[in-house]
């Protein structure tokens, strides 16, 4: 999923203090798992404004934000409550915030969360990264483990010299993503496999943005 | 005698290192060169060393031609991508540069640019191919090249890894993609050092060992508890405070001197790799401890 963090009240403030009313767009997917865009973040931003003085004409969560079509359908029976806002602020992704950039021409949209990364929520309320979208996956070279997300430098052939006691040079937070690799290769017993494949430089032409796809099949004439 | 020349007679030999200072004063520089200059097989000039930016090292390589040095240009993979580190390989070459040591380098967090964006577009093993690829006549891409390069390409790597598997796994790419020599990571535990040349030998490879001088127990426990890859014994950081505060720095040197003594007379490794970091003007005295002048 996409992970979501509030962005600071007092920027959101910032950004939208030339406005008097609003109305908010949530997301029930990602954005509600991450606790940003879901009922109980729209309800309470709609308090946080209307105690700073702000009017909210109406409240929605979207099923999937960042499917445009469906959330132009589902906001038809709100058209009049959104025709009285003076500009709309998305809790969802950049993806879903731009749903409302695309609906509305005409009407000021703001985020009011910032969109971090792809990621698997590991525990309640906590996000690890593990793909980079990096359009070529080399997932069944590595056993599994991303080395372009998990390593801070994204090395495809074996640790650096900064492993520390099988930790990251840049945080000891972090596991070599390449031990992870190595350890993984060894109990799948794929290690010589490991060992013998040097990969090549990664073509980054299949990142290269802003990227489309058309996966569905064209109608024959 | 050029510094692969030199290697491959057979010849124990010594490299040190220069690092280029942060601004454009170069005058302790040149003063280190002029000191290690008739004494050292050749200096390696590093890249932006802890990702702390200062002259780059192609410059400084020209410089240390200039003066009489055989220059090792480190490389690293952090700041610029393919297009500018096969560009610079190429500018190297005519610049006269003729070893190249191919590195990752250490990630930006570690420096003073912290915000910077990160390149790693190729990393080390594939930095060795890319060289590799320009000696024959073609960059990267396959695309023919009007005049090859002629570099004798070498690598890193850290004998006292922990763990050491995945490391001598990438040990054996990099072997595997061209690199003829390697300069190790400090090391001080000369018995574990010769495990790792029992398995480095396998390769047609030369390895100079790292050296890093030790000031004082404070220093070696920093090493320690600080550096990836470096382990200093407990015997060593008794000697060193046995010594005393004021002893301290000649016995770390004679540890040095004693370890390079012992690696040449038991012909375990081809060479060292003498990394000073701002003691430059002890490297003659401690090659005279070692025998080696």
């Amino acid at each position: 999923m996409i992970i979501t963090k509030k962005k600071d009240f007092q920027e959101l403030m910032e950004n939208i203090k030339n406005y008097k009313s609003f109305f908010l767009l949530g997301c029930s997917e990602c954005a509600t798992l991450c606790g940003t865009g879901g009922e109980p973040q729209l309800q309470e931003m709609k308090e946080a404004l209307e105690a700073e003085g702000k009017e909210v004409t109406g409240t929605f969560v979207a099923k999937t934000g960042c499917q445009v079509l469906g959330t132009k359908v589902e906001l038809k029976p709100h058209k009049d409550a959104i025709s009285k806002a003076e500009c709309i602020i998305v809790m969802s992704c950049g993806a879903g915030t731009q749903t409302a950039v695309e609906l509305y021409e005409d009407k000021p949209v703001y985020p009011a969360n910032d969109s971090m990364f792809l990621g698997n929520m590991t525990r309640l309320q906590m996000f690890d990264e593990r793909c980079s979208l990096c359009g070529k996956c080399i997932l069944d070279k590595t056993g599994g483990i991303c080395p372009i997300t998990a390593c801070p430098k994204g090395l495809l052939n074996g640790p650096c010299g900064g492993c520390k006691d099988g930790h990251c040079e840049i945080s000891p937070d972090i596991k070599c993503a390449w031990v992870r690799i190595y350890e993984r290769m060894k109990r799948l017993g794929k290690l010589q496999e490991l060992c013998d494949t040097t990969l090549e430089a990664k073509d980054w032409s299949a990142s290269q943005k802003p990227r489309t796809l058309i996966a569905r099949e064209e109608k024959k004439k | 005698m050029s510094f692969r020349d030199v290697l491959n007679s057979g010849k124990f030999v010594v490299t040190a290192e220069v690092g280029p200072p942060k601004g454009t004063d170069i005058s302790e520089m040149i003063h280190h060169m002029e000191l290690l200059k008739g004494k050292v097989d050749a200096i390696n000039v590093t890249d932006n060393q802890s990702a702390v930016m200062r002259i780059c090292s192609m410059a400084v390589c020209k410089i240390a031609l200039e003066h009489g040095l055989e220059p090792i240009l480190q490389m690293t993979c952090r700041d610029r991508n393919r297009i500018g580190l096969q560009s610079d390989l190429l500018g190297a070459s005519i610049l006269g540069i003729k070893n190249v040591l191919c590195m990752t380098g250490d990630h930006v967090s570690a420096g003073d640019h912290k915000g910077a964006k990160p390149v790693y577009d190729v990393e080390s093993v594939q930095l060795l191919k890319i060289v590799d690829s320009l000696n024959n006549g073609k960059d990267m891409s396959g695309n023919e090249l009007k005049g090859s390069t002629d570099f004798f390409q070498g690598a890193v790597v850290t004998p006292e890894a922990n763990p050491l598997e995945p490391q001598l796994m990438k040990f054996e790419k990099k072997v595997k993609a061209g690199a003829k020599f390697f300069q190790t990571q400090a090391i001080y535990d000369i018995e574990k050092f010769k495990e790792f040349m029992k398995h480095a030998r396998k390769f047609p490879v030369k390895v100079l060992a790292g050296f890093v001088v030790l000031k004082s127990a404070g220093m070696a426990k920093f090493l320690n508890n600080n550096v990836p890859g470096i382990r200093v014994p407990e015997e060593l950081i008794e000697e060193l405070k046995a010594a005393g505060k004021e002893k301290a720095l000649d016995t770390g040197m004679d540890i040095t001197a004693r370890h390079i003594r012992q690696l040449k007379e038991e012909g375990i490794c081809d060479g060292v790799h003498i990394m000073a970091i701002g003691m430059e003007d002890k490297v003659p005295e401690i090659m005279q401890r070692a025998g080696l002048l």
